[in-house]
């Protein structure tokens, strides 16, 4: 990669918006792709391709920048139904001390944990992996 | 499990791939004339593609080259890849030819 024409210094700036780890293993890639894309006489990214950069690097690193990999895609599937289990094992749990227990309002404490565990079955629900 | 449907470039790329392996700018020209011109792929979109592509074991990588001076990575589509663009061309065609029978009562559609 001895050729740093205008062009591709400037094409490189905004791929210095992805992730390092990203770029490391795709930014040549991606200027080669650039590069010949572009006109021979063109110094300048077009505008439209600079903002497809931008967008797509700053989505890339509020993603953390890496996609879920089979491991954790894998825990998140087999914990799926175990958060959904918990939320219901505690529902049915606090029926049974509300019955025993009339007139405790301290027993409503259980709901935040039933909702937390909804929450996080919903986060790692097997359609939300990769995305 | 019901899937998603395929969002069009998605469908467009895996379109390109399954005539054979390509490297990325040879997938946005693909694209392109697959098209008619309608689709032109700006790079931050492809290779988010090729990532999430790659992510559900649709493509894969093939191989790389050096030309002049040019990293060339090449991509290629996996046998599932190729069975969920059959499935969803499948499911278009179905829709496109109920969309026409309407349009044209009592014209038959091959």
């Amino acid at each position: 990669m001895t050729d740093h024409s205008p062009l591709e210094r400037r094409y490189r700036r905004w791929l210095a918006l992805y992730p390092k780890p990203f770029r490391a293993e795709r930014e040549d890639e991606m200027v080669a792709v650039l590069i010949q894309g572009a006109d021979p006489d063109q110094t300048r990214p077009r505008a439209r391709e600079a903002a497809n950069l931008a967008t797509h690097g700053l989505r890339r690193r509020a993603r953390g920048g890496r996609l879920p990999g089979d491991w954790e895609r894998a825990h998140a599937n087999v914990m799926f139904p175990v958060r959904i289990i918990i939320a219901l094992w505690l529902c049915l749990i606090s029926a049974f001390l509300i019955v025993y227990h009339r007139g405790e309002l301290w027993l409503l404490l259980i709901v935040p944990a039933i909702l937390l565990h909804l929450y996080i079955a919903y986060r790692i629900r097997p359609t939300a992996i990769p995305r | 499990m019901k899937r998603r449907t395929m969002q069009e470039s998605s469908f467009l790329i895996l379109t390109a791939l399954a005539g054979g392996s390509q490297h990325g700018y040879a997938i946005v020209t693909d694209v392109e004339q697959i098209s008619s011109g309608r689709v032109e792929l700006k790079a931050g979109t492809l290779y988010a593609a090729l990532e999430r592509l790659t992510a559900e074991g649709l493509i894969e990588f093939d191989r790389e080259e050096i030309v002049d001076n040019r990293l060339r990575r090449y991509y290629r589509i996996t046998r599932d890849g190729a069975e969920r663009l059959a499935e969803e061309a499948d499911r278009l065609r179905a829709n496109a030819h109920a969309a026409l029978t309407r349009l044209r009562p009592g014209v038959a559609i091959s």
